[in-house]
């Protein structure tokens, strides 16, 4: 044995080997999820789908938009589906349909998010939204049954990089009023940190503002302000 | 299934763990490394005839996962030149991987964080090791050899500061 092979024995790479070994490590995706990746990427290569014609573009478009390539057998807006049934993920989102048909979005605050994406994964859960960024979209008066249909952190869990919190809303899609679809308007602030604002709209009848909803939020709505320095929490209405 | 097929599975089966932790280990993020190994994976079953004669197919997998990976950083940087608060810090939220010693291996240059992720990690041999970055066994020593005395080093002041984050002046 060498003197570097000694070494990989030493103290300082265990102890490596060892932090990372403690780690919990993420439920492996299903062979199959992965296998329909790769036919996916195989036919997008043959077929020069968008205009790509070097293999891994694709894939790196995708995760440039929030999103990790199509996987699975119907892909639908390049989703990616490698964990259980029911989930999507990618490196900026995660939804977790849940038992009882609500599903729970978890936004990584250090992640571009990418409003189509997130609006088309969102209709897969039977949650018709309007995603906007820098925007924001509403109506007036505003459709009743907010309060049912989206739930926040509480106000005090501080949504902060420091943190580590992610924050996460909770969608009831059955609670939403025939006609009705949900507007989420994010905006980047000066701060650094992001603004995501909830509402009820009209599908028939509503309009779109750059103007941000403000510290208040929408009226008949929610906020969310997250992944800035020293934001105090998201803030949430009424 | 064909024997291609059950090949790739058994692989995957065995590698996926050590070659997300390899990733993880040097990206920093658990979320991205689980995307681009799932995206090297995939290349490495369409690719599967040309992967299974390779003579180390975790490392083929693991150095496709961070190139998968130095794309995208590439890419958003061109899309988002003035997003950089956008930009995610090893050991981010969500990741887990925010031990002192991860955090001091990230710190190190790249080659030598490629060489301790393809011999710690996924157990390569020097040789192997130096195949798969194309430098010469000796090199790969060297960078191990430096990697190691920088690791003992960042560990050795981060106890110090952990034992005595205030030290009280002496007399």
């Amino acid at each position: 044995m060498s003197d570097t092979d000694q070494m990989t024995d030493g103290t300082e790479l265990r102890e490596l080997r060892d932090s990372l070994s403690a780690v919990a490590m993420p439920e492996r995706p299903r062979l199959e999820a992965i296998t329909a990746r790769g036919r996916a990427r195989r036919r997008r290569r043959l077929s020069g789908a968008a205009g790509l014609s070097v293999a891994g573009i694709a894939a790196g478009t995708a995760l440039a938009l929030g999103t990790t390539g199509a996987v699975g057998p119907a892909p639908v807006h390049g989703t990616i589906r490698t964990l259980a049934p029911g989930t999507i993920r990618n490196a900026a989102f995660k939804i977790v349909k849940n038992a009882n048909d609500k599903a729970t979005l978890t936004i990584n605050p250090q992640e571009f998010l990418d409003p189509a994406t997130l609006q088309s994964d969102l209709a897969e859960y039977g949650i018709p939204a309007k995603v906007t960024s820098g925007s924001f979209c509403s109506s007036d008066p505003a459709p009743a049954g907010f309060s049912q249909v989206v739930s926040l952190p509480p106000r005090a869990a501080p949504v902060t990089p420091q943190s580590g919190v992610q924050p996460t809303i909770t969608f009831n899609p059955a609670a939403m009023p025939a006609g009705t679809e949900l507007s989420i308007g994010y905006f980047q602030l000066t701060s650094g940190g992001q603004q995501a604002s909830f509402a009820l709209i009209d599908t028939n009848s509503y309009s779109c503002t750059s103007t941000t909803p403000g510290p208040a939020g929408p009226p008949d709505g929610s906020q969310l302000v997250y992944g800035g320095p020293g934001q105090a929490g998201p803030d949430q209405q009424p | 299934m064909s024997n291609d097929e059950t090949a790739f599975a058994e692989f995957f089966q065995e590698s996926w763990d050590p070659c997300l932790r390899a990733v993880a280990a040097s990206t920093g993020d658990m979320l991205l490394a689980e995307d681009q190994v799932a995206e090297a994976f995939a290349r490495a079953w369409v690719s599967w005839r040309k992967v299974s004669r390779h003579p180390a197919p975790r490392a083929w997998v693991v150095r496709t996962a961070l190139n998968a990976g130095a794309s995208w950083w590439r890419r958003r940087a061109r899309e988002l030149p003035l997003a950089d608060h956008d930009v995610a810090a090893p050991g981010g939220p969500g990741t887990g991987l925010d031990s002192v010693v991860l955090s001091a291996l990230r710190r190190l240059p790249a080659r030598q964080r490629e060489v301790i992720v393809l011999r710690v990690f996924l157990d390569l041999d020097i040789e192997t090791t130096a195949r798969q970055l194309a430098i010469a066994p000796g090199t790969v020593r060297a960078h191990l050899s430096r990697a190691v005395t920088a690791l003992r080093n960042e560990l050795a002041q981060a106890n110090t500061t952990e034992a005595d984050p205030c030290p009280t002046p002496t007399r």
